[in-house]
Order: C-alpha cells, then sequence, then structure tokens
C-alpha cells in the first residue's frame, strides 16, 4: 500500500439550520491511494455527509477538499501556469464513482442505456465500445443477460451491482460507497460485499460507509468511527475492533457486535 | 322560441355547413396556436421559477461565505427577481377567469395596436383571431409552467446526485435523466390541458372569432332554433377532444415500458 494522498480532508464543516446543526466538526482525514477506508458511526453521525461532500453532492460550509492537488470546494484555483481556472466539478466527479443506498439506477433506460449513458456523452466513448465495455463488466457480476432489462425488473442486490458497474464504467479513481447494503434485503447483502471485495482486491481505492462491520474488518485497511460530525477514532480494523480507546466507541461496539 | 329539437331543425343548422365548416377550423386553428404558444410560454415560466439567480446573495453572507445572523440581510439575500416574476404571472392568470383575460387583451391590449385587417384562407379575420390565440396562449402557458414544474419536482432528487456524480453536467442531467421522467409522469395533466385548451376557445366567439360557437349563433340569429345547433357544436368539440385524449394516452402506454415488471 502506498502512501499517495488521493484525497485530502482538512478541516470540513457542515452546518445546517443557522448553524445549529453540526452534521460536520473541523473533520480532517486524508484517503491515500489503494485504501479501502469504511466509515462506522450512529446514523446521524455524520458519515453519508462527509462522503457525499467528497465528491461535492453535499456542499460543506467550510474547509477544504483536496484532490489532485485543487482545492475543489472553491471556485477557482491557480493552475499550473499561475493562472486562474474555474474548478470544473463535473471533471473531478467523472474520477470519484458513487453507489447510493438506494441505487438510483435510471428507471426510463435499459441496464446497459443506465450503463454507457454518461461514458458515450461524457467522456465520448463510441457506443459500440461503451456497449462492449458493459457487458464486459456485467459479465463480471453475473448480470450479463440482464442487459436489456430495466432496472424495475432486477432484485434489490441486482440493482446495486449494476449500480457498482455503472460507476465503474467511468474508470473513477476512488469509488464512495454510502450504505450500500443498507436498503438490501439480508440474503442479497453478501452478493453485493462480494463484488465490493473483489474489488477492493484489484486495488480500488475505496470509501465505504455501512454497517457492515464483518465487511469493515475483513476488507478495510482503514477504519474512521464518527460521532456527532466529529472523527472520534480511526485506525486499522484490527486495533478499532479489539482496543477500542474512546468510550463512545466502546459502548457503540458493544451495541453492534 | 321552440326547445323542441326537431329534424327541421337540424335541416335547418345543415343549411349553414359551410359556416361549420369554417368554424371548425377556426376551432383547430386557435386550439393549435395556443398549445404551441402555451408550450413555450410554460417552458420558459417554468425555467424562470427555477432558476437560482439572486443578484443580493453576497448581503446574506460573511466574507469568509458563512451565513449572517441579521435576519433582515439573509431575507434580502433571497430575493430571486426572475422567479418572482414567473411567479407573480401564473398566481395572477390561475386567479382570473378567462373571459376577463380574453376581454382585457382584446380590449387593453389590442385596443391600443392598430392590427392590419385582413382575412386568410378566406375567412379567418387577423385582427380577431390573433387577440384570441394570444389570450389563450398566456393564459395556458401559466397551468402549462405549473404542470411541468411539478412534473420535475417530482423526480427523486437520487437521480440527479446519481447523474452528477456520474460527471454529467446540469443540462444534460435536466435532459436525458430528468425530462424524459417528468414528462412521462404529466403526460395525463397535458392531455387534460390539451383538451381543456380545444374547449377554452370557444369563448372566443365573445370577441367576434368565427369558430364553431359564432356559428351556432349565426343559426339562431336566422331561423330561431337553438339546440338543434348546440347539439351539432357538442358533437363536434367531443369529435376534437376525444381523440385528442386518447392519442395521448397511447404515447403514455408507450412511453411506460421502463415501468413493467
Amino acid at each position: 500500500m502506498t502512501n499517495d494522498k488521493l484525497i485530502q480532508v482538512k478541516n470540513l464543516k457542515k452546518y445546517y439550520n443557522k448553524d445549529t446543526i453540526h452534521a460536520l466538526d473541523d473533520v480532517t482525514v486524508d484517503v491515500n491511494k489503494g485504501d479501502v477506508m469504511v466509515v462506522i458511526g450512529p446514523s446521524g453521525s455524520g458519515k453519508s455527509t462527509l462522503l457525499r461532500s467528497l465528491n461535492l453532492l453535499e456542499t460543506p460550509t467550510d474547509g477544504e477538499i483536496i484532490f489532485h492537488g485543487i482545492d475543489i470546494t472553491k471556485k477557482s484555483f491557480i493552475n499550473s501556469q499561475g493562472k486562474k481556472e474555474r474548478v470544473n466539478i463535473n471533471l473531478h466527479r467523472q474520477k470519484m464513482g458513487m453507489v447510493f443506498q438506494h441505487f438510483n439506477l435510471f428507471p426510463h433506460k435499459t441496464i446497459l442505456d443506465n450503463m454507457i449513458l454518461s461514458p458515450v456523452r461524457v467522456l465520448g466513448m463510441s457506443k459500440a465500445a461503451a456497449k462492449e465495455k458493459a457487458l464486459r463488466l456485467l459479465k463480471r457480476v453475473g448480470l450479463e443477460d440482464r442487459a436489456s432489462a430495466y432496472p424495475i425488473q432486477l432484485s434489490g442486490g441486482q440493482k446495486q451491482r449494476v449500480a457498482i458497474v455503472r460507476a465503474l464504467m467511468m474508470e473513477p479513481e476512488v469509488m464512495l460507497f454510502d450504505e450500500p447494503t443498507s436498503a438490501l434485503d439480508p440474503e442479497m447483502v453478501g452478493e453485493v460485499l462480494n463484488v465490493m471485495k473483489e474489488l477492493a482486491n484489484e486495488g480500488m481505492t475505496m470509501v465505504v460507509v455501512t454497517h457492515e462491520m464483518g465487511f469493515a474488518r475483513e476488507v478495510g485497511n482503514r477504519v474512521l468511527f464518527m460521532d456527532e460530525g466529529k472523527l472520534v477514532e480511526q485506525g486499522a480494523p484490527r486495533e478499532i475492533f479489539e482496543n477500542p480507546q474512546h468510550p463512545r466507541l466502546q459502548e457503540f461496539l458493544s451495541k453492534v457486535l | 322560441m321552440n326547445n323542441l329539437i326537431t329534424a327541421e331543425g337540424f335541416e335547418k343548422t345543415f343549411n349553414f355547413i359551410k359556416l361549420i365548416q369554417q368554424g371548425l377550423v377556426v376551432t383547430v386553428l386557435l386550439a393549435l396556436l395556443t398549445v404551441i404558444i402555451g408550450f413555450i410560454l410554460g417552458i420558459l415560466l417554468a425555467i424562470m421559477r427555477m432558476t437560482d439567480i439572486r443578484p443580493l446573495r453576497f448581503l446574506g453572507q460573511t466574507k469568509s461565505g458563512k451565513l449572517r445572523k441579521n435576519r433582515f440581510l439573509v431575507f434580502l439575500s433571497k430575493f430571486n427577481p426572475i422567479s418572482m416574476i414567473a411567479t407573480i404571472y401564473v398566481e395572477v392568470i390561475r386567479s382570473t377567469p378567462v373571459i376577463v383575460q380574453i376581454m382585457l387583451i382584446y380590449h387593453g391590449v389590442f385596443g391600443l395596436i392598430d392590427l392590419p385587417s385582413f382575412t386568410f384562407f378566406g375567412f379567418i379575420s387577423f385582427e380577431r383571431f390573433l387577440p384570441g390565440v394570444v389570450a389563450l396562449g398566456i393564459n395556458s402557458g401559466a397551468y402549462l409552467c405549473e404542470i411541468l414544474r411539478s412534473g420535475i419536482q417530482s423526480i427523486d432528487q437520487g437521480q440527479t446526485e446519481a447523474s452528477r456524480s456520474l460527471g454529467m453536467s446540469k443540462v444534460q442531467t435536466m435532459r436525458h435523466i430528468i425530462l424524459p421522467q417528468a414528462i412521462k409522469n404529466i403526460l395525463p395533466a397535458i392531455a387534460n390541458e390539451f383538451v381543456v385548451i380545444i374547449k377554452e376557445s370557444s369563448i372566443c366567439y365573445t370577441i367576434g372569432v368565427r369558430d364553431i360557437m359564432s356559428a351556432v349563433e349565426s343559426v339562431r340569429g336566422a331561423y330561431f332554433i337553438i339546440m338543434e345547433p348546440l347539439l351539432v357544436a357538442a358533437a363536434l368539440y367531443f369529435c376534437l377532444c376525444f381523440p385528442t385524449s386518447k392519442i395521448i394516452a397511447y404515447f403514455e402506454r408507450r412511453m411506460s415500458r421502463g415501468d413493467k415488471r
């Protein structure tokens, strides 16, 4: 595992409701290349807000998110020629794949069209090449025969596997998972976790918000524990699960394990 | 006047067949042009209502971009003139009767402008037809705006998030993800609005547009019969409205392919 910093989060804050609710309270953390960073914590602790801030689906109140040397929370940056340039968030989002709790497949498009839409429209890939790539990815997750189906015809686990490969179509440098198994029937959780595990084994950088402690322990190389918008404790899964320091983490683990 | 419906009455009505035919053409043209104007206006208004251009935004924030404590300044910073204009337009139109709007536009606006008085197709007088179309278009624009806006806002926020997270721009998201789903959802409401436009066009006879209703009045003036020409008019309107809603229902079925399990 290299120590290349892919995303640097500095003093990130997100306040709601006239600054009375602190969803994120001064969070500083680095995501390194190849990391499988698992974020755990009780509901409302700011895990999802942190993840959604990384690709700016949530606009932080204050702080920095540095991706490829550019603070993407600002409107502009100084480029290598010393000129002011606008931050194009669409460009950065292409490199961050995102998987949602509720899948968010496009219901009016077939599985194949769901997958090729963005590569064709955004990256300018040819339709034929995109289709070939989509079928290859679908085969990997065992869904090549469902290419012409519509999302509603798929089970939850199948939808989430499609959502993962749809994000992979863009060749992202990091994958963000926002509680990917929370909306699934228990028997379908495994098939999605397996795909994620495979992805991790291939060296994909991943940030995963989840309640699956087994996954955090087995696949994660770093675990973050958040509570009330604060990053309370972080470390290797072993340290977190076997030797938790903070009383809040001890209490949380005693409830979920 | 005798209110009995007689075969003779229908015969007399059909003596005016030429006028009724012309009236039918006028009604169809009136409705078609209204739909076009209304749709363009509706799209413009819907975009205006959903824009987020706030010229005083800076008033509500401190230099570091935080929200100010001063409530009044924060209130001012929310001022969005474009959206406000569209909202006022929609509310005024929706809260006043069509007949008042038509009269106001015919006497008020077009009373001040000297329209060239010529006829097209040989029987449609431009100086009466145009105010009718403009008034109906202005009216249906407000309703179509609300239909479009509610359709767009009914699409789950997650769709936008998924699309944007794949790197697609706001415009691409609107075009490929939001609008196709929104239009499918609002087709029944749009069909309803089209039918309403066809029917509502009948009040244009009050400003002298020679549509179907005006032909009815001509028959009444000539023969003092009312039921027979009215029944003919009702049949004609039905033959226009019923197929319109059926055609849109067909598109609705075609577009809901993705809904089937």
